[in-house]
């Protein structure tokens, strides 16, 4: 069981860890050149600009290729490691309990304890194999060793405290997709109480993220931290287990109602059903974007007293080619770039869940309706393109009001990285026509892929839409290359939509 | 001529290296029940899923009422369809995928369609997680049933209905057919399809092996009969309706019935018979004993 929990896991553990590693040996590896290009005060300058501590986390041994990296992309790797642990051990669980392949398990000698304490190992093979090719990354970067194995191991802690997290979420929510919410939600209060670590410090203490960063890899290489985020991920790799124990199967801690009366709103058209299956799914993700976008914007009053106070700082930080990264608006421009990141992600996972309902046989009692293929993928690409801008419009406002940015300026911002996302959900609609065993990770491509290999890869930048966004509102938008890019999104979707109606229908 | 409910002309499709379904052709015409028999995994639900346009054939066509199958959006105005294996939306409530399906296919008889749900005793409140396949099953027959679609396809649909579930089954496909609708009956239990369909397809190894009427199917009824005696076997050569006789041990002996049974009884009771068994055989022993076990 073990091994099957591996087979099922392993592919994806292979692409986190060559991604992990890839990422940590380029930035390394380019260290001088991109070094090179900066002069030494200016990037401390940089460098101790609370927006960018506030998102790297606090700069340190930024003379060594390795410190250099763990700063750049520490916190990048070690979400993508911490998301890939949390939604794989969602799936192991609660999604094989959901899809009713667990009970075959069950009905041999394994207990459900026995079965998430697999999925568990399973998850945590890989994500130590990923903190493992961050260490070799580093190292074949020409990075110290030393700092590597701390940082490696502090990727791989906090990995394992979310393959924990993931467990228990499959524990307690009696659906996968409940199970995914809770454990992103743990993910995004992680993330955010790092950043209020970077001004509180006790907080710092309790995030694996921020325990990974008190580690300090090549500026001291610290034990303790690392221990403390040891004993959180065997913590909540505890208290997984004890969830799993005496639970009814198929049902979480928290229980679903056994009747109900019926709610007939939004199911008398195909695009009303979107709507009613998109409706859950955005909130969520609108409050997570916004909350986030809550917080950084109550940020830049600092940020502008801090700039103010050091005149030369944001001059040297204009001069190295972060334009205007120092001001308010060049701040709420880095953040929107970010925000993009999630809403990209989103709209691949709305078509990456459509692409779910078919291999789970559910869409096909809808197909079976006078309903084409064209208008399935089509209406479900188009509600989620108007989700999509509902959570961005709803973030800017959210930034607005923490920040007291003009309310326009916000929502111009924020609703100028679209494209962005769009071109996600076109890679998806792409993926479920051409290649629907991974929609979520082509979807995930144009923003999150594109977002790291514009920061890790300067010669590769330009081929993603980082390049081409324009930081509004610090600067006008680029209208040439955010209509190019909705053109290619809808190109995508073209392309996507005559693949799925030539194609067979998928069922497992 | 009226244009039929189904035309399918040398239907063929292939995964990879494997021809599920080869040279597929057949005819219903409305009104007609049609049963559309074979063993599991001869190809049944994807000539099916072929006819609704989910599976793109590899050879040949299909025409529903004259629309072909491929256009969706005019053929499955023709039709309703229960899958074999019959997946729900877990949120939604039995009642909520009736409305969505009502609202979105072909036209549904409400009045109709509560009756079906008191008839089937399906607790529509609760959400679809919360269903056993017997009553997934039963909300999707249950929506197929109170369609006005002149077209019922229906995927093995009463694999997981308890006995008294099956009779309600029936009674609806004989309503279904005097209101005039063809239904397409796949399905691999004979005596069902033998008791509501005029028409039976038998489908093997992806091939088409017979078309016939029901009565003709009549003659495939066999009955197997098993009996042991207090001594020796009496002779049962030459009797007529008798066949593949064998002989078990000293005093038993297993054969095949055909026709009527008085000349095998009486041959049995020349001797002294401890205790007779009779039952039907599986589609299986049909198949084997009609059309060898080879490809």
């Amino acid at each position: 069981m073990t091994a099957l929990a591996l087979r099922l896991s392993y592919r994806g553990a292979l692409v986190v860890a060559v991604a992990a590693g890839g990422m940590s040996a380029l930035v390394a590896a380019t260290y001088r050149t991109t070094i090179g290009a900066l002069d030494g005060s200016s990037l401390r300058a940089l460098a101790e600009n609370p927006a960018i501590r506030v998102l790297f986390g606090p700069p340190l041994a930024l003379d060594d290729p390795g410190g250099f990296t763990v700063w750049r992309t520490g916190t990048a790797v070690a979400v993508l490691v911490s998301a890939w642990a949390m939604l794989t051990a969602t799936r192991l669980t609660r999604g094989e309990e959901d899809a009713g392949r667990a009970e075959q398990l069950l009905a041999g000698r394994l207990t459900p304890t026995g079965l998430a304490v697999r999925a568990l190992a399973a998850v945590s093979a890989g994500v130590v194999v990923a903190g493992v090719a961050v260490s070799a990354g580093l190292v074949a970067g020409g990075a110290g060793a030393a700092g590597a194995v701390v940082h490696g191991a502090g990727v791989a802690g906090t990995g394992l405290v979310f393959a924990g997290v993931g467990v228990l979420a499959g524990q307690v929510m009696p659906s996968r997709g409940g199970a995914s919410g809770f454990a992103a939600a743990v993910l995004g209060v992680a993330l955010l109480a790092r950043m209020l670590g970077e001004r509180t410090e006790p907080l710092g203490w309790v995030t694996p993220f921020g325990l990974a960063g008190r580690s300090v890899p090549f500026a001291g290489n610290r034990m303790g931290p690392l221990l403390v985020l040891a004993a959180l991920a065997v913590g909540f790799a505890c208290v997984a287990l004890l969830a799993a124990r005496g639970r009814d199967l198929g049902q979480g801690r928290v229980r679903h109602r056994v009747r109900r009366r019926p709610r007939f709103a939004l199911l008398g058209s195909v695009g009303g059903f979107a709507v009613r299956r998109a409706i859950g799914p955005t909130l969520g993700w609108t409050v997570g974007v916004a909350g986030f976008l809550l917080f950084v914007g109550s940020l830049v009053g600092e940020i502008v007293r801090f700039l103010d106070e050091n005149r030369r700082l944001a001059d040297l930080a204009a001069g190295a080619g972060f334009t205007a990264l120092g001001t308010p608006e060049g701040f709420a421009a880095a953040m929107f770039g970010v925000v993009s990141i999630p809403a990209g992600v989103f709209a691949a996972s709305r078509i990456a869940a459509l692409t779910a309902d078919e291999a789970a046989r559910r869409t096909t009692p809808l197909l079976a309706l006078p309903v084409s293929r064209a208008r399935h993928l089509g209406t479900e690409v188009a509600v989620t393109a108007a989700a999509l801008l509902v959570l961005l419009a709803v973030a800017g406002v959210a930034y607005a009001a923490g920040s007291g940015l003009r309310l326009g300026a916000a929502l111009a911002g924020t609703l100028t990285t679209a494209p962005v996302a769009l071109l996600s959900l076109g890679a998806a609609a792409l993926a479920h026509g051409w290649l629907p065993r991974a929609v979520l990770a082509v979807g995930a491509l144009p923003a999150a892929g594109g977002f790291l290999l514009h920061a890790a890869v300067p010669p590769l930048a330009p081929l993603t839409p980082y390049a081409h966004l324009a930081p509004v509102p610090a600067a006008p938008p680029n209208w040439p290359a955010a209509l190019t890019m909705v053109a290619i999104a809808a190109a995508l979707t073209h392309l996507g939509i005559q693949a799925y109606r030539r194609r067979d229908l998928r069922t497992r | 001529m009226s244009t039929p409910a189904i035309r399918a002309d040398g239907l063929g499709k292939r995964f990879g290296r494997v021809l599920a379904v080869d040279g597929l052709s057949l005819t219903v015409e409305p009104g007609e029940v049609f049963g559309f028999l074979g063993p599991n995994g001869a190809g049944k639900s994807t000539t099916i899923r072929m006819l609704l346009g989910l599976v793109r054939p590899s050879a040949g066509a299909a025409l529903i009422f004259g629309d072909p199958a491929g256009d969706v959006r005019r053929a499955h105005r023709h039709l309703a369809y229960v899958p074999a294996d019959v997946a729900l939306w877990p949120t939604l409530t039995g009642a909520e995928v009736l409305e969505l399906l009502a609202e979105v296919g072909p036209g549904t008889d409400r009045g109709y369609r509560n009756e079906l749900v008191r008839r089937f005793e399906l607790d529509v409140n609760r959400p679809a997680r919360t269903y056993s396949t017997g009553n997934r099953q039963k909300v999707s027959l249950v929506a197929a049933f109170a369609t006005r679609a002149p077209l019922l396809v229906l995927d093995e649909p009463t694999s997981g209905l308890d006995p008294l579930m099956e009779r309600e089954f029936r009674a609806c496909v004989t309503e279904a057919r005097d209101r005039g609708q063809a239904v397409f009956l796949s399905s691999h239990q004979l005596a069902e399809v033998e008791a509501v369909c005029d028409r039976v397809g038998i489908l093997r190894a992806g091939r088409l092996v017979e078309i016939a009427g029901v009565a003709e199917l009549r003659r495939l009824r066999q009955t197997v009969v098993e009996a042991s005696f207090r001594d020796d076997v009496p002779s049962l050569v030459d009797v007529p309706g008798v066949l593949a006789v064998e002989s078990l041990d000293r005093n038993r002996v297993r054969f095949t019935l055909s026709g009527p049974p008085g000349p095998a009884l009486n041959a049995l009771s020349t001797a002294d018979p401890t205790a007779v068994v009779m039952r039907e055989p599986s589609l299986a022993e049909i198949f084997l004993s009609y059309y060898g076990s080879g490809r």
